[in-house]
């Protein structure tokens, strides 16, 4: 299929989100689309999938204008996407949900058995671990997103439109989801690819085309021209800075110590130390039970053995509420639209939320300039981009809104911050900044937990990181900040455990 | 970015269309006190006038007691059940014990208050919502006050409490209009500028978001519940001074509409997470206004259930359109 877009603009109150963009997709090619949150990308794959209507600017599919009313009449015109939203339904089975738009019925029923059949077939393209009876709701997110892969592929259309698909996935899968673009590409399917990490745009990418502030900085460029500073230049409009961070020396003093911790979710005598001011990196595949593993830190699930001191005093923490009030843990959530914000409230009472008790004075009243001065200069620290502290949260970029949420814990002033994926569908740029801050806040002397599944971002900033594989802990590697060394040694002692329990995978 | 660059007093959440819908139902009070009076001119007598605030400061109140529970995305059906147990409550500690005004009154709220708590208590424990367990007590609650009173009226009440429900300020003015004004100032001053009520709306807003940053959502909708419960009952003490006697028919039910139709017609929203407490004033103004028009023009009951039957219906779809607006505002755009 060819597709065009030719001069499309679209406009939402206060932001203007495409000015006059262009794109042409050729049949078999893959062709990136890149730029930094808030550029324009999501804007853009919603129009030509028919989620939204342009303000202006055509729509061409083989040469002929077409004009989309909705997702449905997209899907008929052969185009299929995986958005970055969600769009699964939690109480129905993966197989369902896979199949959701032509399940299979025998005599006017469903056909369970064939739905099964069928999901089957396209998710072991992508992985074989996850079951097509489970209801979507017990997957971890990086296996949603497997699904949402695995349903656009399901259309069998000659257009895929992909919008971060590799954003909460590991390697070994995004692996299998690259052989698997290749394949459909070289039998002539046209491919958009949208995706923040350089290195897989080079991997794979035919040719790219650049958005920056809503407008293009590039139009189907080949790859084959393009070097890494060039296309971080087109994208950000300067130059990238890679930070060389040296390794740093941490304080001894042990402030969260975990000894043989198994909880209700399934983790197994958990050992490990977090000292002040220490960065300690959680690395594992999917379904390893990392942010579960968090979770059970802050009291959202069950901690069934073992114990959990804090500065040497043995804790019970029942809920987020004590963690943070009580023994002044954060925990900034992997899932930042479903748990992190409120997306309906503004800026400010989404920062404000973990310090209103702190800033009511007499009668638990909160005078307003008190709460605005609170928030403001994270607001400005972090750089988010607003007109004003009272917008609605839901209305900013994916960068943005993650900077809420990175910004409330920091308001928040924690001892200890468990930090789940901070970066994931984040912009270079901002990415950069949240890596610094990070660094800052550790520097500060905050223990940070950082759970993350971005193998670059865990050697440019964790001191140690422990390996999780099965809900257990395999092994602790350290880091010397050679990305070669330490992501083998990692994947190393990931296998190794394969090796030992075949079976583990069941 | 610099200090001035964000502007920190930008409009408030509901925003325009929350302003305008506010607008909007203030002009269709207004235009029906237009119809009602010349049609009817006894409807602006100042005796009418007075009346129409009592009762209005009656459904101010009753609306308020959704209200707090709307806020947290929940719901209570048995306002009107807890009213009418405070209403016999303060009959039996005023009539049979014959207890000092102050302390029966008091009393009679802290049972509004308690049964309020027990239905927030019963929702988190249980985690079963709202919607069934205040079903459920809605029952039970006036089963039991019926069993203990044997639906027996207290007229025997001391004059004094009358006298208050008769009482005009300024010569139209009933003091119970203050009380219900001074009450909405202070939910206003709750929602608006203390901690606590923040915790509510996000709560309300988003649960999970809001446990996961550390507001204790549990503790946060007990006290909503209990907070309607001592407004219930609050309204229930109200009619009593307007009735000067105890009596078991008032409440029950027939608050149910009404305590529905002044958040949801304010612009409070339904899923949770923004309250109106002006929207609600105005919304009542609404409900006492049409009923007292149909009794001055004397247009039977029939029509009244009609008229709010439809105003509801009309509220909600406005409801579900902000909704929709909400949604469509915080939808993931880049």
């Amino acid at each position: 299929m060819h597709l065009a877009i030719e001069s499309a603009s679209k406009a939402f109150p206060g932001v203007q989100a495409l000015d006059n963009v262009s794109l042409e997709l050729r049949p078999g090619e893959i062709h990136a689309l890149m730029g930094e949150n808030g550029a324009g990308k999501s804007t853009l794959i919603k129009i030509i999938t028919g989620l939204y209507r342009p303000d202006g600017g055509r729509l061409l599919v083989d040469g002929r204008e077409v004009s989309f009313q909705s997702p449905r009449d997209a899907i008929a015109a052969g185009i299929s996407a995986v958005h970055q939203e969600r769009n699964l339904i939690p109480r129905f089975s993966v197989g369902e949900n896979i199949l959701l738009e032509r399940l299979p019925t025998h005599r006017g029923l469903l056909d369970r058995e064939a739905i099964h059949r069928e999901a089957r077939r396209y998710l072991d393209l992508l992985d074989r671990g996850i079951d097509t009876r489970a209801e979507v709701r017990t997957l971890s997110v990086a296996q949603m997103q497997i699904v949402e892969i695995a349903k656009a592929l399901s259309l069998e259309t000659k257009c895929l439109l992909m919008d971060e698909p590799t954003a909460s996935i590991t390697e070994h899968e995004t692996v299998a989801l690259f052989s698997l673009l290749r394949r459909l590409r070289d039998e002539g399917a046209a491919i958009v690819f949208v995706s923040h990490k350089l290195e897989e745009v080079f991997a794979i990418a035919d040719r790219v085309t650049v958005l920056r502030d809503g407008r293009n900085a590039a139009i189907g460029e080949p790859m084959s021209a393009m070097t890494r500073q060039r296309l971080i230049s087109l994208m950000v409009g300067r130059e990238e800075r890679i930070v060389e961070r040296p390794q740093r020396t941490v304080e001894t003093d042990v402030v969260l110590e975990a000894s043989g911790i198994n909880t209700a979710f399934g983790h197994r005598d958990i050992s490990f130390a977090l000292r002040r001011g220490e960065i300690l990196g959680l690395y594992g595949l999917v379904g390893a039970g990392r942010s579960e593993l968090a979770r059970a830190i802050v009291g959202d699930i069950p901690v069934t053995g073992g114990a959990l001191r804090l500065k040497g005093k043995a804790v019970r923490i029942r809920d987020m509420h004590e963690a943070l009030d009580h023994h002044r843990i954060g925990y900034i959530s992997e899932d930042r639209k479903q748990e992190g914000l409120i997306l309906a409230h503004s800026i400010r009472e989404n920062i404000a939320v973990t310090i209103w008790k702190r800033l009511a004075g007499m009668l638990g009243l909160i005078a307003p300039p008190a709460e605005a001065r609170a928030v403001l200069p994270y607001v400005e620290r972090l750089e988010i981009r607003t007109p004003s502290i009272e917008q609605t949260v839901g209305n900013l970029s994916g960068g943005n809104q993650q900077k809420v949420s990175v910004a409330k814990w920091l308001a928040a002033n924690v001892e200890i911050l468990i930090i789940d994926e901070p970066t994931v569908g984040i912009d270079i740029k901002t990415k950069a900044y949240l890596h610094e801050l990070i660094h800052e806040i550790a520097e500060a002397g905050t223990s940070v937990l950082l759970i993350s599944s971005d193998m670059p971002e865990m050697v440019a900033l964790a001191d140690r990181i422990l390996v999780m594989h099965g809900k257990r802990l395999v092994g602790e590697v350290a880091n010397g900040r050679r990305y070669e060394t330490v992501s083998r040694a990692i994947m190393n002692r990931i296998h190794a455990v394969e090796e030992e329990r075949p079976a583990a995978a069941e | 970015m610099t200090d001035d660059a964000i502007p920190t007093s930008a409009p408030r959440r509901p925003g325009l269309l929350g302003a305008s819908a506010q607008f909007g139902l203030f002009a269709i009070v207004a235009l029906l006190w237009l119809v009602f009076s010349t049609l009817a001119p006894g409807f602006t007598s100042p005796i009418n006038l007075f009346s129409i605030g009592r009762s209005l400061a009656i459904d101010i109140v009753i609306g308020f007691s959704q209200m707090v529970v709307l806020a947290t995305g929940g719901m209570n059906l048995a306002v009107g059940s807890i009213g009418v147990c405070a209403v016999m409550a303060s009959g039996f500690l005023l009539q049979d014990l014959g207890l000092p005004i102050p302390l029966a009154l008091a009393g009679a709220l802290a049972l509004g208050a308690a049964l309020g708590w027990l239905n927030g208590v019963a929702i988190v424990r249980t985690g079963v919502n709202a919607f069934i367990i205040t079903l459920a007590s809605a029952s039970l609650f006036l089963g039991a006050m019926l069993i203990l009173t044997k639906a027996v009226p207290y007229n025997g009440l001391p004059p004094e409490i009358g006298a208050f429900g008769r009482m005009r300020i300024g010569g139209y003015v009933s003091p119970l209009l203050i009380i219900a004004l001074a009450i909405g100032a202070a939910l206003y001053v709750l929602y608006r500028h203390s901690a606590l009520g923040r915790q509510i709306l996000a709560a309300g807003a988003n649960p999970r978001a809001a446990a996961m940053s550390g507001v204790p959502v549990d503790r946060v909708i007990v006290i909503s519940h209990t907070l309607s419960g001592l407004l219930a009952a609050t309204a229930g003490l109200m009619i009593v001074a307007r009735l000067g006697a105890a009596m078991p028919s008032v409440g029950g039910e027939e608050w149910l509409l009404p305590s529905f139709l002044g958040p949801v017609l304010g612009g409070t929203l339904l899923a949770g997470g923004s309250v109106a407490v002006v929207g609600t004033i105005i919304g009542a103004a609404l409900v006492t206004t049409i009923r007292s028009g149909l009794l001055v023009l004397q247009i039977g009951n029939f029509w009244l259930q009609l008229f709010l039957g439809l105003i509801l219906l009309a509220a909600v779809m406005a409801d579900r359109y902000r909704g929709i607006f909400v949604e469509r505002r915080s939808m993931g755009r880049r």
